[in-house]
């Protein structure tokens, strides 16, 4: 059991006393006269509870978050601070060191040389006709290559130089009184961003008993002040944690009485809390939409926005390490949106006449009895899983089509189509259709149905006449949250749509959509910084605000419709 | 509670007889709602129902013009003659009936369409016009009936809601109007209205009268003595009295009507 969860357990126990404490201190001060008490005796007990357990929790919350930052920046600041002497002493045996400083003169050279090669490259280019000369286009490069060599060869000698005189100090017997800790420090200060991390972290897998990437002296002094750290700061905590939980319960034991306010008190907090949960929820979205338009705004700094709205080739494999092959990649999305477009048009004509008519039938025409019956059968189809849709469409509805058609005497038919993926989703959105407009259309008042058979008008007149113009609004939202739930569908056209960008219009070749491409950018192999990935953000982003403008519509039509007959 | 019995007489009103009911049950799955209601109603005049709450008046209204078969488990029992047909014969289509009886809710129920659509509604759906201007004709003469004209006559193409409680009151009664009914049964219809209004389509109810057998059900005796000739006191589902308005107000026969109509209950 860990530190934090025996805190916990102790805090509740406090907890509740404070809760009882503060009760029978209410009641006490009351005597017999209960209402003389400005709050119910719970309240009070709440009181003192909430003061005994509340900042002592989430003070302890904080140091559950923050301890391991705060310990690595306390242990880092040490070993620092203890490598000094060190540190001074190779500083001046690298001002010190001849050879060391002749590479870095031959070093800074072979850059100037380097510069003023790719210059005059560039200068005989840049001309044209008789006076450019391949030859000593030729040779120039050549010159250049072997430079760029030397380069790199030069800059690992000089690496090299300082490593040896960094080992060279380390191991000078003159580095005063506490030689491991300093030793220590200094590794730690020569290295890097990296390598420091990398040494922190593997000093506090020594310190907790995991096993470490490597293993050494300095690393072992170093898991020795993590460990010390720690302790300092559990330490800390426990004696700040139960600090508090005592100076909230002896205050606010202290403010009970007749007419002290504890319900107020309470009440707030709760408003406090329940504030919070909203702010959360509303943060959380922020934060989804903020993440989505920097990482956007970072693929368009790469490809540009035109070419990604309107370009009409997909093909995002590009090399994601250096020594890949690949191909440089397109990001044209037109093929994705088609793709979407297409997938979402069968869709709809699939489920808005079905649902829309099911709906009629079960609202006007059904009885009482086939309506219990029908309805929730309906619904069952709402609640099945997308993924069990999808294997339907792949394995049951794909291979069909493709038989029917092969009878027809289509040949080449492929079995992942655009044509089983929409008829497939057409059907899970049906459920959608039906039962909104279903309810919608039982939102119309009888007066209306009643006005018009008085004028003596049969069922269908009225349903056709007066019953769907007043429920328009209704389903013209409902089939706007369909289409948005089609266009943001991606199992069911993961499995069977295939995943060619296709720019097509025939509804029997595989297609592609964005949600699709989302999550064939986002699986396997890759790296989080390429264009590749890059290009699945913005692809969200435009879903994102596809679906938003639609249920911003949907939204402002149903709340039109409420307005008209509420 | 037993009904008095009718006599002949009571239930005869000297004009020429427009509906003749005899022996009429209502039951709602297994409330009896209305119990052997029989009376005549005249021709061309107005006919109050009053009573209060719950007396079966409205339940009465709906079956002359078998909107009773909308609601389900409702079931009619006996005889209404209109001009020699029987209207409960299931056999006959209601569509036909209520093209001649007309119907005016207590809500302004107008339907979510233009003002003329509205109007050109039971036109269009009994195919009475031959032409556009014909159909316009007809929309233009039952709004000047329903004296809803001179209000409206530049924004027909505005939504039927857009007007307020009394003018849509004024056009469900020119929707009513425009397939030439020759009863309009009026349930209730200034109940949602103000004083104002109210007067108007009062002062409509009058006018009507002279072309339509108009029915009304009502909850105001003011208003049921301002506008009928006949009135019909219902109680628990029974007709108590049924006569002359000035008879029924002035000279009850029963001491429930009396107590009624002097506001002692209801």
């Amino acid at each position: 059991m860990s530190i934090y969860s025996i805190i916990a357990l102790s805090l509740l126990v406090l907890l509740a006393g404070g809760f009882y404490v503060g009760r029978a201190r209410a009641l006490r001060s009351a005597g017999v006269a209960l209402s003389s008490l400005h709050s119910l005796p719970n309240y009070h007990g709440y009181y003192v509870a909430l003061w005994t357990g509340l900042p002592a929790f989430l003070t302890m919350l904080a140091f559950a978050l923050l301890s391991q930052d705060a310990s690595d920046r306390i242990v880092s600041s040490r070993l620092v601070e203890l490598s000094a002497p060190l540190q001074s002493a190779y500083e001046t045996a690298m001002a010190r060191d001849q050879e060391h400083a002749d590479l870095s003169g031959l070093f800074a050279q072979l850059r100037a040389r380097s510069e003023r090669l790719s210059d005059d490259i560039q200068r005989l280019r840049s001309l044209r006709g008789s006076a450019r000369d391949p030859d000593a286009l030729q040779a120039l490069q050549e010159e250049h290559v072997e430079v760029l060599n030397l380069i790199t060869t030069t800059q690992a000698a000089l690496e090299d130089r300082s490593d040896l005189i960094a080992n060279d100090v380390r191991a000078a017997p003159e580095t005063g009184a506490l030689p491991e800790d300093a030793r220590a420090g200094f590794v730690f200060w020569i290295g890097d961003g990296d390598a420091r991390r990398l040494f922190l972290g593997d000093a506090r897998n020594i310190a907790q008993g995991v096993p470490a990437s490597r293993h050494a002296d300095e690393l072992n002094v170093a898991a020795q002040m993590v460990v010390e750290t720690d302790v300092w700061i559990r330490n800390a905590m426990i004696i700040l944690v139960y600090g508090l939980a005592l100076t909230g319960f002896f205050y606010s034991r202290g403010r009970v009485g007749q007419s002290f306010r504890a319900r107020n008190g309470v009440e707030a907090l709760i408003i406090a809390f329940l504030f919070l949960s909203s702010v959360i929820a509303i943060l959380t979205t922020i934060g989804i939409v903020a993440s989505l338009l920097f990482e956007s705004m970072r693929f368009f700094s790469q490809v540009s926005i035109w070419e990604f709205l309107f370009g009409l080739h997909w093909s995002p494999q590009i090399a994601i390490r250096a020594d890949q092959v690949g191909q440089t990649g397109a990001f044209g999305a037109v093929p994705l949106f088609a793709g979407t477009a297409l997938i979402t048009l069968i869709a709809m004509i699939v489920a808005i006449p079905i649902g829309l008519f099911s709906a009629i039938y079960l609202s006007e025409y059904a009885g009482s009895k086939f309506r219990q019956t029908a309805k929730p059968v309906l619904e069952i189809l709402a609640g099945i899983p997308t993924v069990v849709y999808g294997f339907f469409a792949l394995l049951t509805v794909g291979p069909a089509i493709r038989t029917a058609l092969a009878a027809l005497g289509f040949e080449d038919v492929v079995t992942q189509s655009a044509f089983s993926a929409g008829l497939v989703m057409g059907v899970m959105i049906i459920p959608f259709i039906s039962s909104l407009s279903d309810d919608v259309i039982n939102a119309v008042p009888q007066a209306l149905r009643d006005g018009s058979y008085a004028m003596g008008a049969t069922r269908s007149e009225t349903i056709r006449q007066v019953v769907l113009p007043a429920a328009l609004p209704g389903i013209v939202g409902a089939i706007l949250l369909a289409v948005s739930r089609a266009v943001g569908e991606t199992m069911i056209v993961v499995m069977a749509a295939g995943q060619g960008a296709n720019l097509t219009a025939n509804p029997l070749e595989a297609v592609t959509t964005i949600t699709v491409q989302i999550v064939m950018l986002l699986t396997g192999d890759q790296e989080f910084n390429s264009v590749k990935t890059l290009s699945a953000f913005a692809l969200g982003l435009v879903l994102f605000v596809l679906t938003l403008i639609m249920n911003m519509i949907a939204l402002r039509v149903v709340q039109k419709y409420r307005e008209k007959y509420d | 509670m037993k009904g008095v019995p009718l006599d002949q007489d009571a239930i005869t009103a000297d004009t020429d007889t427009k509906i003749k009911a005899r022996n009429v049950n209502v039951y709602y799955d297994d409330n009896h709602a209305l119990v052997n209601v029989s009376l005549d109603i005249p021709d061309r005049s107005v006919t109050a129902f009053i009573g209060p709450s719950g007396c079966g008046k409205s339940t009465f209204l709906r079956c002359l013009n078998r909107m009773n078969d909308t609601i389900e488990g409702a079931r009619v029992d006996g005889s209404l003659i209109m001009e020699g047909e029987e209207i409960n014969d299931p056999h006959l289509d209601p569509v036909v009936l209520r093209a001649r009886v007309g119907m005016v809710f207590q809500k302004p129920n107008p339907f979510p369409k233009s003002i003329f659509d509205n109007v050109a509604y039971g036109p269009r759906i009994h195919g009475l016009a031959q032409s556009a201007e014909e159909l316009e004709a007809i929309v233009e003469q039952s709004l000047r009936k329903a004296g809803l004209w001179d209000e409206v006559a530049d924004r027909l193409q505005d939504p039927g809601t857009s007007l307020s409680g009394g003018q849509q009151q004024r056009l469900v009664i020119a929707r009513a109007i425009a397939v030439n009914p020759e009863v309009i049964l009026m349930d209730e219809p200034c109940s949602a209205l103000d004083p104002i209004a109210t007067a108007r389509i009062e002062e409509l109810i009058d006018e009507l009268r002279e072309n339509y057998t108009i029915i009304i059900v009502t909850h105001s005796m003011q208003q049921a003595a301002r506008v009928s000739q006949q009135t019909a006191f219902f109680h628990l589902g029974e007709l108590v009295e049924y006569g002359p308005t000035e008879n029924i107000f002035t000279n009850p026969q029963d001491q429930r009507t009396q107590d009624y109509v002097m506001g002692r209950f209801g």
